[in-house]
């Protein structure tokens, strides 16, 4: 599809899925894209955890081979996938199209100012009640498409999984959503691996 | 570290996945064009990894590369030896004996292994994530598992093939019993071809992974006592040569074009 082609299927409700490495996504992206890790092995899986299947799809990744193979799984799965967008996040901008970013957070930095941010955790319960940044949120990936309007609002999200492949998902959510979303890259490893403290009551949720 | 070897099995041929996974990029080492650029962006894709270079230990004469359609593709940066300079006619990034090419924690060091082709460069495999210590080499057609690469692929130019057989073969005997015998003995070696493949006698292991300790003590060609009989007994282990080699070897230097390439490939 052409930026235009692409452009005019968001009009129409389509999403944009982005299926680009996180720190690709981040330094920019299709306004409003969500985004995904790939893989032929589990895309299919990841997409049925967060996606409903009534969403009109368009694919975005590069280099061409993986949106081809993106689109054959997505509608393999039965999503209704109109396209992929031709030539990339270049095309997009050399049709003058703007983009959107999200902010990285390393871990040292979420550490540091931890408490100007709603850390919002999206691991599974069983993972969050192993240890887990005091203070955060739990908000299993699988239940952010429809819980993300009640995350609160009142600071920055900072997003944060084992590493940065639920949270990219969910932090692209959020951003498209309206919210200021930042994405923690290394997430509780690189946490863990510093020594930083970690919650380890179980969790009433 | 994410290392893993590709077997083209028509062609006796392996190829390279090397990446680090925590910077989710990886080199690809010898790409064939059977497979094609596709098999190794969705092979990458699938480990998390981006393609930031192709690497190619020199220019074949028995598979068509696909390394200049993969770069492309990519945006990853092209290396080849640095005497390929000249040779080839299109752009590469020159790998000089001694230059490191890093993705992540993993670091490629060239060496410089004339011999099969002048331009023949070997890579050792470092992951600084374990250890300061070389963990492997890739040794492209230079020493294989049992054998070595043979010297006598030649285009039939005197410039483009700038040794003769002879030459070539007393170049290897050195390049691989200075330059890759002298690594420590645990280091694992990969070749570029195993079994029957042709790019080497018929003393080639069907196995497509050594060490260097293990060739040390067992390979027969580096068991010759001195560079003449090396040769001779090279010469004397030889297979057939490849099918349409001269043509591969054309196309893989850039002199020809892929319309050019009909039927030189094996079926």
């Amino acid at each position: 599809m052409t930026p235009a082609e692409v452009k005019s299927a968001i009009a129409e409700g389509a999403l944009v899925l982005d299926l680009r490495p996180p720190r690709r996504f981040a330094a920019g992206h299709v306004p409003g894209a969500l985004t995904m890790q790939f893989n032929r092995a589990d895309l299919a899986d990841r997409a049925e955890l967060v996606l409903p299947k009534e969403l009109a799809l368009v694919v975005h990744a590069e280099p061409e081979p993986i949106a081809a193979a993106a689109t054959a799984i997505l509608r393999e799965a039965g999503y209704d996938v109109r396209g992929h967008l031709e030539g990339g996040l270049a095309a997009w901008t050399a049709a003058g199209e703007p983009v959107a970013e999200l902010p990285l957070l390393d871990v040292d930095e979420l550490r540091e100012r931890v408490h100007d941010y709603l850390v919002l955790d999206v691991r599974e319960r069983f993972e969050f009640r192993h240890g887990h940044i005091a203070g955060a949120q739990l908000l299993p990936s699988g239940e952010a498409w429809q819980k993300a309007a009640d995350v609160p609002g009142d600071r920055p999200i900072a997003v944060v999984c084992g590493d940065q492949t639920r949270s990219a998902a969910v932090a692209s959510m959020l951003l498209r959503a309206g919210r200021d979303a930042r994405l923690v890259m290394g997430g509780m490893v690189d946490w863990l691996e510093r020594g930083y403290p970690v919650e380890k009551q179980p969790v009433h949720a | 570290m994410i290392f893993e070897q590709f077997r083209y099995e028509p062609l006796s041929a392996a190829s390279y996945l090397v990446g680090c996974a925590r910077a989710r990029e990886a080199l690809v080492v010898d790409p064939i064009a059977d497979l094609g650029p596709d098999f190794y962006v969705l092979e990458a894709a699938d480990q998390g990894l981006d393609v930031v270079a192709v690497v190619e230990t020199h220019v074949h004469a028995d598979f068509v590369s696909c390394a200049r359609e993969l770069a492309d593709m990519t945006g990853a940066t092209h290396y080849l030896g640095a005497a390929a300079q000249g040779l080839v006619r299109y752009d590469v990034t020159p790998a000089a004996d001694g230059d490191s090419i890093h993705v992540g924690q993993i670091e490629l060091q060239a060496i410089a292994t004339p011999g099969h082709t002048p331009e023949h460069t070997a890579f050792v495999v470092v992951d600084h994530a374990r250890s300061e210590e070389p963990w492997a080499v890739l040794t492209g057609d230079s020493l294989f598992v049992g054998d070595v690469g043979r010297p006598d692929l030649l285009v039939g130019d005197a410039e483009l093939d700038v040794m003769d057989e002879e030459t070539r073969a007393a170049t290897q005997f050195r390049s691989i019993r200075e330059r890759l015998l002298t690594l420590p003995d645990h280091v694992e070696v990969f070749p570029t071809h195993y079994g029957g493949s042709t790019c080497g006698g018929v003393n080639m292991s069907g196995k497509a992974s050594s060490t260097i300790y293990f060739e040390k003590r067992y390979n027969l060609a580096l068991a010759q006592p001195d560079a003449a009989a090396f040769v001779r007994f090279v010469r004397e282990t030889a297979k057939p040569f490849p099918d349409g080699y001269a043509r591969i070897k054309s196309y893989n230097l850039g002199l020809i074009g892929k319309d050019e390439l009909a039927g030189a490939t094996r079926p």
